[in-house]
């Protein structure tokens, strides 16, 4: 399906807001303006030169309808081609590249948030659900994960101390990434006595609510190349949504995922993920993220905590991931962002030249996209 | 660039409310339908884009999650695109763009509401800042009147011009068949009409309805196997920060912006004797009255001269809505593909009992919001 | 970032609200037909007869072939737990019925904390029917040993055509540092605050961190006066859902003298049947404040706006 003569496309330029537990002292368009002016800053573009605007947030997070509606100032779209993509940022990034890709944009900023603490997150994942026959039953992102888990345990050989293992290794990570604010990092032992949310989950073990705001621009090669000396093209995109009836999916696999994953390596031309070094994935919960290192090849089935060994060939969530912070509708996003930044060397380590990103919405992880990109 | 072409589109029976069927199951029926006058099945289809008004409007978030197994597209790429009222056009938009970036080469677009089952004018009323005038909202009815009643000073643009656009499209509808409002209406009974939001009044505005639309958009490889593609020639969509400084509120810069954006890429230099036949997202009849203007089918202050010299009428030279526009039916997160959908149909030569004959070139226009989301497409029987 | 411009130490840090949505959903065909069902204490599957799979609860499409479901089936009252989670609200399950092909997500019994996979369970009815999901109550362990029979077709049975449903939901909306700031002023000093742009020169009313067009940061705080010009007005005799206040009261967008943006209220202070004749578009209006006492910080502490009349323009 690649089309050689489409423009490449690359990642000039990304910021994020600190993922905080809770803003209350800004309003969402002081998130928002606050990530979109950190990313034209020192990006050798200024708003003149977008040419469309890509926002993902939610009406019912937001408790506003067609919310970006109020915010379109704030995210410089004021006489701007914009649209509002009611989905995970990384899916608001599959638009802006296409558009870029299929040659009526240059340059497009992609911009993602969300504030959970001001409203209730629970109810949010619950009107996800079907009216008749999930919601009645007060299922939410908790109960899915729950649900997701336990397939997760009694269908393939994980156990419960690999999980523990999966989300120490996202505290232990995220204790590294300045741009998450937390009062103190948790030990293994904190998990571990965390209390059970929805078992075989602990609180520790599902991703935390957290607001914030990320932006991230692209750009045709054109103007890659004049802006940058480490434009981080854009290889491979997929998507794929699961059904929606938790009940209808294959147990303790994420096949959407896997989808998306193969539809995006497809078009970057890779056969063995042993070429990628850098993993950037958002899992709902713990086990959630071991679905989706499976999902994209890094570790047969039920063995995904194998991945995050020392001499694995990724590196898996340097950021944390997003288990410690989980701004909702940015989450995949802010992956790009980490990802980007990382290939780049801004953030130092070497993870090589190759990196894969994943982001994900609705209950139990139903909507998948993954990106490649390379440097 | 890629050329995109629509190969198939079809709309649901639309009704004030749709007691027969759930949300899904309505734009299913949208669906099997586009797909069957596409004469394609869900197995050709490599992207979905789904399209519904504020999620407030239906008690269901995200509803394409729900939405997916009932349109059979489970692990294809689904993704909803929102922009109130326009919602439908900026799918498609959304639609083209992975056509013509290469992500796909069929693209089904579904965009529908049912608006029977919440309340509309409390709904939209939360589009307003909840600190600084939510309390005053009505919907946006409140407003659109305002502006209307400014645009009666400084365009002309009087109750009975709108009466005019009122009895003008009642009449298409009845030539409609998925349309359910079906009753002829006069100049008069407009005027005396019960005022809702004065100058606003109960035949200023379209019925609540059910219903839904889609459509297929296809790569121009793809669109080899059609018989009758409606290419795309031109399509955008633009914003305005809805309280920007001296912002203009009497002419719709985004609408003139995107139609002249879209003018270039079709080549249109006078849109009214190149344009066959137009479809406009009237929410209210004043509406439509100002995007004469803003689409330069006239010259600004010349809306109330265009509807009166019957240009715009079925058999005028500049025909618009003839399937009877928002009046006709009105499931906001569908109509701006409705829109779309229908032109398409006039230059592939099926619109029916309401097509106008040996109509090559069609323009659209949809838009949302705060009045400050507004995008125009044009649509030909050739690539151009 | 913006922590100099914080003032609203008199402020609430939120403003609490709540959006309490009434609707009639309607439930279609397979839907509509269990809950009816569920209240006579019977559990509805449907079977695609072209996957050969059954289906509880019953769908109208099948989820792997997409083919419309035919036939409804009553199905046992008896099956296996294939997951399990316990949460703060109800320990979640999937449940396989006897015959079934499709989980079923449903609540088990409060008691059945070690309820584990392979469990056998079997249906727990409501005393009284609900027309919901929960007129089973939930599964209970099952320690009769028994299978419980197969599928069975169903005949015409009646139907939930529509349900009616509410939803509520609650905010906490962040002041922000220039709300805040507004709503002080406006409380204590019936100042109303606009924020100026250095590029375009304009007043933003209210006030904000970027101007709109120009995406620059605005440089500061000024004051605008409680006078402005009517933009735009309308009539509102439209009742519905939601109001705020009851008609016929006047919608009206005001500019403010000083500022460049929109300020949305009402005007009043005379007889509003006559408003759309007294009232014209361009005309001077001025606020007319509450009672300090009934200040508290909100758009709402100006009661309304009043027609400035000619003579009162000597200035």
């Amino acid at each position: 399906m690649a089309v050689s003569t489409l423009s490449r496309v690359a990642v000039v330029g990304s910021a994020q807001t600190m993922l905080r537990a809770s803003w209350t002292e800004l309003q969402h368009v002081d998130l928002i303006a606050a990530a979109v002016d950190a990313v034209l800053r020192g990006s050798g573009l200024d708003m003149k030169d977008v040419d469309v605007v890509i926002d993902c947030g939610s009406d019912v997070l937001d408790g506003r309808s067609i919310s970006n509606c109020g915010f379109l100032g704030a995210m410089g779209a004021h006489h701007k081609e914009e649209s509002r993509v009611e989905e995970d940022g990384l899916f608001g990034a599959v638009y802006g590249t296409t558009k870029i890709a299929g040659g009526s944009a240059s340059v497009a900023l992609i911009v993602a948030y969300s504030k959970p603490s001001e409203s209730d997150v629970s109810a949010y994942y619950a009107t996800l659900s079907d009216p008749f026959y999930q919601r009645a039953l007060g299922l939410d992102h908790i109960g899915a994960a729950g649900l997701t888990a336990n397939q997760y345990l009694t269908t393939t050989d994980a156990d419960e101390e690999g999980l523990l293992r999966i989300a120490a290794e996202s505290w232990r990570k995220v204790a590294d990434n300045p741009s998450v604010d937390l009062d103190r990092v948790p030990s293994l032992a904190d998990i571990q006595a965390s209390p059970l949310v929805a078992d075989p989950l602990r609180s520790l073990q599902i991703a935390r609510p957290v607001d914030g705001a990320v932006a991230v621009l692209l750009a045709s090669e054109q103007v890659a190349r004049r802006v940058t000396d480490r434009p981080v093209w854009i290889t491979g995109m997929g998507a794929a949504m699961d059904s929606h009836f938790l009940a209808d999916r294959a147990p303790g696999e994420l096949e959407a995922c896997r989808a998306a994953a193969n539809m995006a390596m497809k078009r970057a031309g890779i056969t063995a993920v042993s070429s990628i070094g850098l993993a950037e994935v958002s899992g709902a919960s713990a086990a959630g993220e071991a679905m989706v290192i499976e999902a994209l090849g890094f570790a047969p089935r039920g063995h995904a905590v194998d991945a995050y060994s020392e001499g694995a060939t990724v590196a898996i969530n340097p950021s944390g991931g997003a288990l410690p912070a989980d701004p909702i509708m940015a989450t995949g996003l802010v992956r790009l962002h980490e990802a980007s930044s990382r290939l780049t060397g801004r953030l130092g380590g070497d993870v090589g030249s190759r990196a894969i990103v994943h982001g994900a919405g609705g209950l139990g992880m139903q909507n998948n996209c993954v990106f490649i990109v390379e440097v | 660039m890629r050329s995109v072409a629509i190969v198939g589109a079809g709309q649901t029976r639309h009704a004030r409310r749709r007691k027969d069927v759930t949300q899904v199951a309505l734009a299913r029926e949208a669906v099997t339908s586009a797909l069957q006058d596409a004469g394609l099945t869900m197995d050709d289809i490599d992207s979905v884009v789904v399209c519904s008004g504020p999620v407030l409007f239906a008690a269901v978030n995200q509803p394409e999650k729900w939405l997916v197994d009932a349109i059979g597209a489970r692990l294809k790429p689904v993704v909803r695109v929102t922009s109130g009222g326009g919602t439908g056009l900026a799918g498609a938009l959304a639609a083209v763009n992975q056509i013509r970036g290469g992500f796909a080469e069929r693209v089904l677009v579904v965009a529908y509401d049912k608006l029977s089952e919440g309340a509309l004018q409390y709904s939209i009323s939360t589009l307003y800042d909840p600190f600084w005038g939510r309390e005053f909202a009505v919907g946006i009815m409140g407003f659109a009147a305002a502006y209307w009643r400014a645009r009666m000073d400084s365009l002309g643009h009087t109750e009975e011009a709108a009466a005019m656009v009122s009895v003008k499209n009642h009449r298409n509808a009845l030539l409609n068949p998925y349309a359910h409002v079906k009753k002829e209406v006069s100049v008069e009974d407009v005027m005396n009409s019960r005022p809702l939001c004065w100058p606003i009044k109960l035949l200023d505005v379209p019925p609540i309805s059910d219903g839904a639309c889609a459509v297929v958009l296809s790569s121009e490889d793809a669109a080899k196997a059609s018989a009758d593609p409606a290419w795309i020639r031109g399509i955008a969509y633009y914003s305005e920060a809805e309280n920007a400084a001296n912002r203009s509120m009497i002419q719709s810069e985004p609408l003139t912006i995107a139609a002249q954006r879209v003018y270039k890429q079709a080549g249109i230099t006078n849109p009214r004797r190149q344009c066959d036949v137009v479809e406009v997202q009237e929410p209210y009849t004043c509406f439509e009255l100002s995007y004469y203007e803003g689409l330069g089918l006239c010259p600004p202050g010349g809306a109330a001269d265009l509807i009166s010299s019957g240009a715009t009428l079925i058999d005028g030279d500049i025909p618009v809505n003839p399937s009877g526009g928002c009046m006709g039916a009105n499931p906001i997160g569908a109509t701006a593909l409705i829109r779309l959908a229908e032109v398409a149909q006039q230059v592939r030569g099926r619109a029916g009992n309401h097509q106008i004959p040996d109509a090559r070139v069609g323009l659209m226009q949809a838009g949302g919001g705060w009045a400050n989301l507004r995008g125009v497409a044009v649509v030909a029987s050739t690539k151009g | 970032m913006t922590d100099g411009l914080l003032t609203g130490i008199d402020q609430p840090q939120v403003l609490e609200t709540t959006l309490s949505l009434p609707y009639t959903l309607t439930t279609g065909r397979a839907a509509g037909t269990f809950l009816a069902e569920l209240g006579n204490k019977r559990i509805l599957g449907s079977r695609c007869d072209k996957c050969a799979r059954v289906m509880t609860p019953p769908q109208d499409y099948c989820s792997r072939c997409g083919s419309a479901s035919e036939t409804f089936v009553h199905m046992p009252e008896r099956g296996t737990v294939t997951a399990v989670t316990r949460t703060d609200r109800a320990i979640l399950a999937l449940v396989q019925l006897d015959g079934s092909d499709s989980g079923f997500l449903h609540r088990l019994a409060p008691d059945s904390h070690h309820a584990a996979v392979g469990a056998r369970v079997r249906a727990v009815w409501a005393d009284t029917p609900s027309q919901s999901m929960l007129d089973l109550d939930c599964f209970a362990l099952d320690d009769t040993g028994g299978h419980a029979g197969s599928a069975i077709e169903v005949g015409e049975v009646a139907v939930v055509a529509e349900l009616a449903y509410s939803l509520t939901l609650h905010y906490k909306h962040a002041y922000g540092p220039h709300y805040g700031r507004l709503f002080d002023e406006l409380a204590t000093h019936r100042r109303i605050l606009g924020s100026l742009c250095p590029s375009c020169r304009n007043v933003l009313v209210p006030p904000r961190e970027f101007c709109d067009a120009c995406f620059v940061r605005t440089a500061q705080y000024v004051d605008v006066a409680d006078t402005g010009i009517l933009q735009a007005f309308s009539v509102i005799h439209m009742e519905f859902v939601g109001q705020t206040r009851k008609p016929p009261y006047v919608y009206a967008e005001i500019v403010l003298d000083g500022s460049a943006t929109r300020l949305i209220h009402t005007i009043a202070g005379f007889d509003v049947t006559t408003a759309a004749e007294r009232l014209q578009i361009g005309m001077p209006v001025r606020a007319v404040w509450k009672d300090r006492a009934d200040c508290h910080g909100t758009l709402d502490d100006i009661d309304y706006f009043e027609i400035v009349t000619g003579s009162e323009r000597g200035d």
